[in-house]
């Protein structure tokens, strides 16, 4: 176990040191959350009142940025792990005594600081902008390491397709699966105002419980439900992610 | 030695142990009752399959004495990267066994990393660190105490003439210097086995004698064991103790360097003939008839002759194509090397560009047994 933690926690610093010495491929991470939060809240945010009842929709949309910060950042993994397999250094990373595990640990939760610095900043953005935070710093702390996790979670799908497959392509999958997961939750409107197949969809979606825990967190203080139906979905996430992981580790190796 | 071998075993480079600080001269396999030889490779039957129908290594026996070098010699394809791949626990065996440091590559992969040092083909290098970095981080998870950590990869930095270059970004390495960092990374936990998978192919003549003393210098010293593929023979001859020869999945032929060269015969006659296929297969009809012929292979535009005091056969092989009404342009007289080995085993030259020249007896080696 402690082997575990230590290789992680080296495979993790050499990640991040690889993100450092890349800083061009963050502008996008850093760009789009923030160029939709800023056009969403000004295209619907004097009307989001009227409309379904949301009166501060700064704060609404908060969670959404930092959904799209985890969308885009979380494919890093990916990328970076086909990039190891092209080079040959997978294989090299592969003939250490490393537990297995730790190889792939060590890019999610790469991935899981790279969402929380980009969260840290989104929220920073919000409570300027005026969003508000219902429960204070602990809150902002709650939802930043929401954010990390489900970031560490939702980075294995492209690690998992990086690993099956070797492709670049595929690695990205993971940003484009993202964005209808988004859509089809409560990320724009309360899910009280959608048409009934949308509610069914959104019901059953895991992101919807993600948002709605973190949203709780800025809009409406401590609700241990919401943060429950929140951590439970990412770790539900985590399990699938990192058991798709698991199997396509194995697989390089049949 | 696997089945269907005969082994060459004439006394042998002595492997040495390292035991409590001391060398040991291990006493060879033959001659000495009771004699063991500690392995530090063994593979039993092992084979590879892809898809169910491409059989990359169909049936390997070898054996490895510690502190030994020893050569793997194959073209492109011939198996040699998939028996590597294997026996350092990338992939799974389809069939077999093997062994490595004395444990189980399936059942003890993880006690077997942490033995071996490997060299891949590719050398699998991270372009975004320094090389610096890359060597204490490969010593923290093959678990270098981290007090050692900068002095080792300071010291292997040197070994390999990187200093100045330590601290830049690997993506700036030159070839030559990537293959040194590779090598060093393969050796920053001191492992006892270490695998080399055509170490030298594409570098300079300079950094191949650079890789090739580095070798020699860890074996004598330090009586590490390398299991090395090449596609260059000199590089077997040069390097290795024991060399087997790879084609098509199998090996061939094993032995050391002489033994491999003796068995073939002690000379080459090369008649280069005048004319086309036609004077080349009554050329090769005609110097059968010699008594003192070994073998004979018609490759390109000679016949190579393998027979034993060639200077004397010169004059009658000349004489029988003469008959023939036939002519050599060029006669040359030399002593086997291990592609005139491997030409006999596999019907064609090991060529580095992977060209095949297969002459009539290829088909009859067809079926890849050994001797």
């Amino acid at each position: 176990m402690m082997r575990t933690l230590l290789d992680t926690y080296q495979l993790t610093l050499r990640a991040l040191r690889e993100s450092a010495r890349q800083p061009a491929l963050e502008i996008g991470n850093v760009f789009i959350p923030m160029f939709f939060f800023a056009v969403t809240v000004g295209a619907i945010g004097n009307v989001a009142g009227r409309a379904f009842g949301v009166d501060n929709y700064t704060g609404f949309q908060l969670p959404v940025a930092v959904l799209q910060a985890v969308a885009g950042a979380s494919g890093t993994a990916g990328l970076g792990t086909v990039t190891d397999i092209e080079r040959g250094y997978f294989d090299k990373l592969m003939l250490t005594p490393a537990p297995r595990i730790s190889l792939v640990l060590g890019r999610l939760c790469a991935d899981g600081v790279r969402v929380m610095a980009l969260t840290i900043l989104i929220t920073v953005v919000g409570l300027i902008a005026g969003s508000g935070m219902k429960t204070g710093p602990l809150g902002v702390v709650v939802l930043v390491t929401m954010g990390g996790v489900f970031g560490l979670a939702y980075s294995g799908l492209g690690l998992a397709l990086a690993l099956k497959t070797g492709s670049a392509q595929a690695a990205q999958l993971g940003f484009l699966i993202f964005f209808p997961l988004v859509f089809l939750s409560p990320a724009f409107a309360p899910k009280q105002v959608f048409a009934p197949w949308l509610q069914f969809l959104a019901t059953i979606n895991p992101v919807t419980y993600i948002v709605e825990g973190m949203r709780a967190l800025v809009l409406d203080g401590w609700d241990a439900g919401s943060l429950a139906g929140a951590f439970g979905s990412i770790a539900g996430l985590g399990i699938f992610t990192l058991t798709l992981v698991l199997l396509a580790l194995r697989s390089r190796t049949a | 030695m696997g089945v269907g071998t005969r082994p060459l075993r004439k006394p042998q480079r002595r492997p040495r142990l390292r035991t409590a600080g001391r060398r040991v001269d291990l006493p060879h396999r033959d001659g000495i009752r009771g004699a063991r030889t500690i392995e530090a490779i063994a593979a039993h039957g092992l084979v590879k399959h892809f898809n169910g129908d491409v059989r990359a290594v169909d049936g390997i026996d070898l054996s490895v004495a510690e502190g030994e070098i020893f050569a793997f010699l194959g073209a492109n394809g011939s198996g040699k990267t998939t028996t590597v791949r294997m026996l350092t626990t990338l992939l799974r065996p389809t069939a077999g066994s093997a062994a490595v440091a004395g444990f189980d590559v399936l059942r003890r992969a993880s006690a077997v990393r942490r033995r071996i040092g490997v060299a891949l083909q590719e050398a699998g290098l991270d372009d975004l660190q320094t090389g610096r970095e890359l060597l204490s981080l490969q010593a923290r998870l093959y678990e270098v105490p981290a007090r050692e950590v900068a002095a080792r990869a300071t010291h292997l930095l040197r070994v390999v003439d990187l200093e100045d270059a330590a601290d830049r970004r690997i993506k700036t390495y030159s070839g030559g210097m990537r293959r040194r960092l590779d090598l060093a990374a393969a050796l920053v936990h001191r492992p006892g086995v270490v695998f080399l998978d055509e170490p030298t192919t594409g570098l300079d003549p300079i950094s191949r004698e650079a890789i090739w003393r580095y070798v020699g210098e860890l074996n004598r010293g330090e009586g590490v064991t390398f299991f090395l593929t090449t596609q260059y023979l000199e590089e077997a001859d040069r390097l290795a103790h024991n060399v087997a020869i790879m084609d098509r999945g199998r090996i061939v032929a094993e032995g050391s360097p002489e033994e491999l060269k003796s068995a073939i015969g002690t000379d080459v006659v090369t008649l280069r003939i005048e004319g086309g296929s036609d004077e080349l297969a009554r050329a090769e009809q005609a110097v059968r008839r010699f008594d003192g012929v070994e073998d004979v292979r018609a490759v390109d535009d000679a016949v190579i002759v393998y027979v034993r005091e060639g200077s004397a056969a010169i004059a009658r092989l000349v004489l029988l194509l003469d008959e023939a009404s036939l002519r050599a342009r060029e006669v040359t007289l030399a002593r086997p090397t291990l592609d005139d080995v491997f030409l006999q085993r596999t019907g064609h030259h090991l060529d580095a560009e992977d060209r095949t020249i297969e002459g009539p007896a290829a088909r009859g080696q067809a079926d890849g047994t050994r001797p």
